[in-house]
């Protein structure tokens, strides 16, 4: 199976993007708290609502084997970012200088919906979500780019679970 | 309406007598209320009629929430049901938390809480989802254990569907019936599961997409993050350490154990389960394999298999285990029974002084006991269903009476349990048992759930001695922070036992309050109320925290003062509720002392009765409680703004 993360070698005239950080989770750690969920749904959404997290957590005590939780890859070659590219003049997916974080402005976002649908790890892994307003405002993981102390998640889990690889110390 | 932030402003009433479903208004009781118990007990005041029973339709089940419920303040995963408890000798109003993940769910459905009243003709379950409540049929789902329910309806209305479940001990209208969610948590005191059993209401099902909002959400965020860093006992950092270096494990028997936490909180407390436990009937399923009550073993020697068809019975494993089990032990050295069917009752050969004398058990005993009982089996089945006091009352033409003495203070039915006497659970030495027993007096449960608790986790681990124990603080330090917390520096000085009465009385009194706060907002007794902290310069904890908390989440400024003044006002209103309905005054509360009659299991020290009686005034005094009758005055009630409880207690001439 291709993986779509990875660099279609068939397309030449696409430049390297700046690396990025990502979220790492080790899911045997994880103690299905779900502090992560409304930390993070607070932080940018401003109400506490696993719904809106940008990292999900699911689990069911009944189905045996580890919590399965989505967060955005934040992937060398991001379909997303991609996507918005080639559909809008001026992008609502942007790169953040620092940690290189694929990130959606929401004042940007018009809702399109192409990002989540590029998006190889969805729906199975539910890492872009939106907001219904007036329209649709899409978001996914931007690694807290704007907040000093790193992404809130890696530094709420009270199961040491989730960690924050730079972009540097990421593996190819 | 203007913007409600933290409650979500409505609660469900539903009638299964006559299929109504209507709203109550959460904000016509807020912030004098609080939420969850708070208001509970406000509604319950308000239509509680004198004659009802456990198991009488027109028993309010209470299953509430708080306006901290689904936040990020830590320990805020919790629900608190409230209604006339079966469990109880005789049975009172009184209450049973639970953590996990159905109190959030429930917020996030758009609830403050559910009141079910009435009785449904056929089996039937609450099917609640984004501020839409139906009453469907459970036929098919009668008969099933809590499990199976809860795997149900997750394959009707989705994987992300919480469940809370009465087991078969339900359905049978045991009064050690839990209602249970999960795998590993449960309202275990009280039997409520009963009470859901005798609504013929099998079970609440919950998905919500809808959020809590937060009214000023940096500083909470700001706030919590601050308070999560808190989240430790004392000796808590090395705890945390070996968890993380574990992650998944695997038993002796080859099952997989998975760490667990309940939903919404970052203390370091937990639980492990066990994946694909092989079930008596073949089947897997999962166990927890370790919560505070094991059956007589650590996490790695109880029977995984046990642990898991309590849950699924839907049966209160603590009383079996550290009330009915070892007083069946006790009869049996008094041969009033031999065995249960055919499988001998194990005991010990010395007589049996406290709960660490009892004799360990095989799998074969357990798993008959638990299916006797959760399905009403012969004459012996069907009285241990009623739990271990009602079971003496009827078994052996009462012979077992005087065996439940060590176990159970008599009236609320539930065992003995850290306040230094029969155990199980953490050591408290002597004196420091003394305010917890004034809390076993005056409460209406084993006062565990959220008193005594604060107490153990909160206190005693600081103090510079207590017992063989040591804590980290000097008792200059306790000292300072004593007289600041509790306004008297003397309050933990190993230096004084009954004299003066006051330093056992207002300890007492200050986490009963504070155990109503908790249970109202509702966070978690093993988080809150914190006195000593390991990170604040001065090793006091901010007591202002809770308030704190209320006041960023939801708008309302709420001073410490005030938030205090509301715990006070619950716990008030809980006692009117238990003199007026249940005829609570100073005779029960003394009737309690009976069971703390006996030498301390950790220091040998026993009770003295006389001057423990000072102690009961002092409590009296400072909650402004009549010394007669020990019901509330007129003065104090007024002042909590209760002056149509004084008015009513007075007509019933309880005033005096």
């Amino acid at each position: 199976m291709t993986d779509l993360t990875e660099k279609d070698e068939t397309v030449e005239n696409i430049p390297q993007l700046q690396r990025s950080g990502v979220i790492e989770v080790d899911e045997d750690l994880c103690l299905t708290c779900r502090e992560c969920e409304v930390f993070c749904s607070l932080y940018h959404e401003g109400e506490c609502n696993p719904n809106v997290s940008r990292i999900r957590v699911s689990y069911d005590d009944f189905v045996p084997g580890p919590p399965s939780i989505a967060v955005c890859k934040q992937c060398d070659w991001p379909a997303c970012y991609y996507a918005c590219a080639s559909r809008w003049d001026e992008p609502a997916i942007l790169i953040d200088k620092v940690t290189g974080a694929r990130y959606i402005d929401s004042g940007k976002c018009r809702g399109c919906g192409a990002c989540a649908r590029a998006c190889p790890l969805m729906p199975d892994q539910p890492v872009i979500g939106f907001r219904q307003g007036r329209r649709r405002i899409y978001f996914k993981c931007d690694l807290c780019h704007d907040r000093a102390e790193g992404p809130v998640c890696v530094q709420i889990c009270p199961g040491n679970a989730i960690r924050f690889i730079p972009a540097e110390e990421r593996s190819k | 309406m203007s913007e409600i932030y933290g409650w979500t402003g409505e609660i469900l009433r539903v009638d299964l007598s006559s299929g109504e479903i209507s709203i109550v208004d959460t904000m016509k009781y807020v912030p004098d209320f609080i939420g969850g118990l708070g208001i509970a007990s406000r509604i319950a005041w308000e239509e509680l009629s004198p004659d009802i029973d456990a198991f009488d339709p027109e028993n309010p089940l209470f299953i509430m929430v708080g306006p901290l419920t689904g936040t990020i303040a830590s320990g805020a995963g919790r629900v608190e049901i409230l209604g006339i408890a079966p469990q109880q000798h005789p049975p009172v109003f009184s209450r049973s938390g639970m953590g996990g993940h159905w109190g959030a769910e429930l917020k996030y459905a758009g609830y403050d809480g559910v009141i079910v009243q009435g009785r449904a003709e056929m089996p039937v379950y609450l099917w609640i989802h984004d501020a839409q409540a139906e009453i469907l049929d459970a036929s098919n789902l009668w008969g099933r254990g809590t499990y199976g329910t809860t795997k149900a309806l997750r394959a009707i209305h989705g994987s992300n569907t919480r469940v809370i479940s009465c087991g078969q001990a339900g359905e049978h209208l045991s009064r050690i019936a839990v209602i249970q969610t999960e795998t590993g948590n449960a309202a275990g005191q009280g039997g409520f599961g009963g009470v859901m059993g005798s609504k013929k209401l099998k079970a609440i099902a919950v998905r919500g997409t809808m959020g809590v909002k937060v009214a000023r959400p940096q500083e909470f965020f700001d706030l919590s993050i601050n308070a999560g860093r808190e989240s430790q006992w004392p000796s808590g950092f090395r705890r945390r350490r070996r968890w993380d270096a574990r992650g998944v494990q695997t038993d002796r028997d080859g099952n997989i154990l998975r760490r667990r936490k309940c939903g919404f909180c970052v203390s370091p407390c937990g639980y492990r389960i066990r994946e694909n436990v092989q079930a008596t009937d073949g089947s897997s399923i999962p166990s927890v394999a370790q919560h505070c009550w094991g059956y007589m073993g650590n996490s790695q020697t109880v029977d995984p298999v046990a642990r898991a068809i309590t849950s699924d019975y839907g049966l209160n494993g603590w009383e079996i285990t550290y009330g009915m089990i070892p007083w069946l032990q006790m009869c049996k050295q008094h041969g009033l029974i031999d065995k249960v069917d055919s499988v001998d009752i194990p005991v010990p050969d010395d007589p049996i002084e406290y709960m660490r004398d009892t004799e360990p058990y095989s799998s074969e005993f357990i798993h008959t006991l638990l299916r006797k009982m959760a399905f009403r089996e012969g004459e012996l089945g069907d009285a241990l269903a009623d739990g271990t006091c009602y079971a003496a009352d009827r078994l052996f033409s009462g012979e077992g009476i005087p065996f439940l003495d060590r176990i159970y203070p008599r009236h609320c039915g539930q065992t003995a349990h850290w306040a230094g006497h029969w155990g199980p659970g953490g050591a408290v030495y002597w004196p420091w048992w003394l305010p917890p027993v004034l809390q076993w007096c005056t409460d209406t449960r084993d006062p565990a759930s959220d008193s005594t608790h604060q107490w153990t986790e909160h206190v005693q681990p600081y103090m510079p001695e207590s017992g063989p124990h040591r804590g980290p603080f000097s008792l200059e330090k306790v000292s300072a922070i004593c007289a600041r917390v509790y306004g008297n520096p003397d309050i933990l000085n190993p230096a004084f036992e009954y004299d003066p009465p006051e330093l056992k009385a207002i300890p007492a009194i200050w986490h009963s309050h504070r155990a109503m706060i908790v249970d109202s907002l509702i966070l978690c007794d093993r988080e809150h109320s914190r006195v000593f902290s390991m990170k604040s310069e001065d090793g006091a904890a901010d007591t202002a925290l809770m308030s704190k908390l209320l006041s960023v989440c939801t708008g309302y400024d709420v001073s410490e003062r005030e938030l205090d003044r509301a715990g006070e006002r619950i716990w008030n209103q809980l006692r009117a509720i238990d003199v007026r309905n249940f005829g609570r005054g100073r005779a029960i509360d003394e009737s309690t002392i009976d069971g703390f009659m006996y030498p301390g299991k950790d220091d040998g020290v026993m009770l003295d009765r006389g001057k423990f009686l000072t102690l009961l005034d002092k409590y009296y005094e400072l909650s402004g409680w009549s010394l007669a009758n020990g019901c509330p005055t007129r003065a104090k009630l007024e002042e909590l703004g209760l002056g149509d409880v004084a008015d009513e207690l007075e007509r019933m001439g309880k005033l005096t």
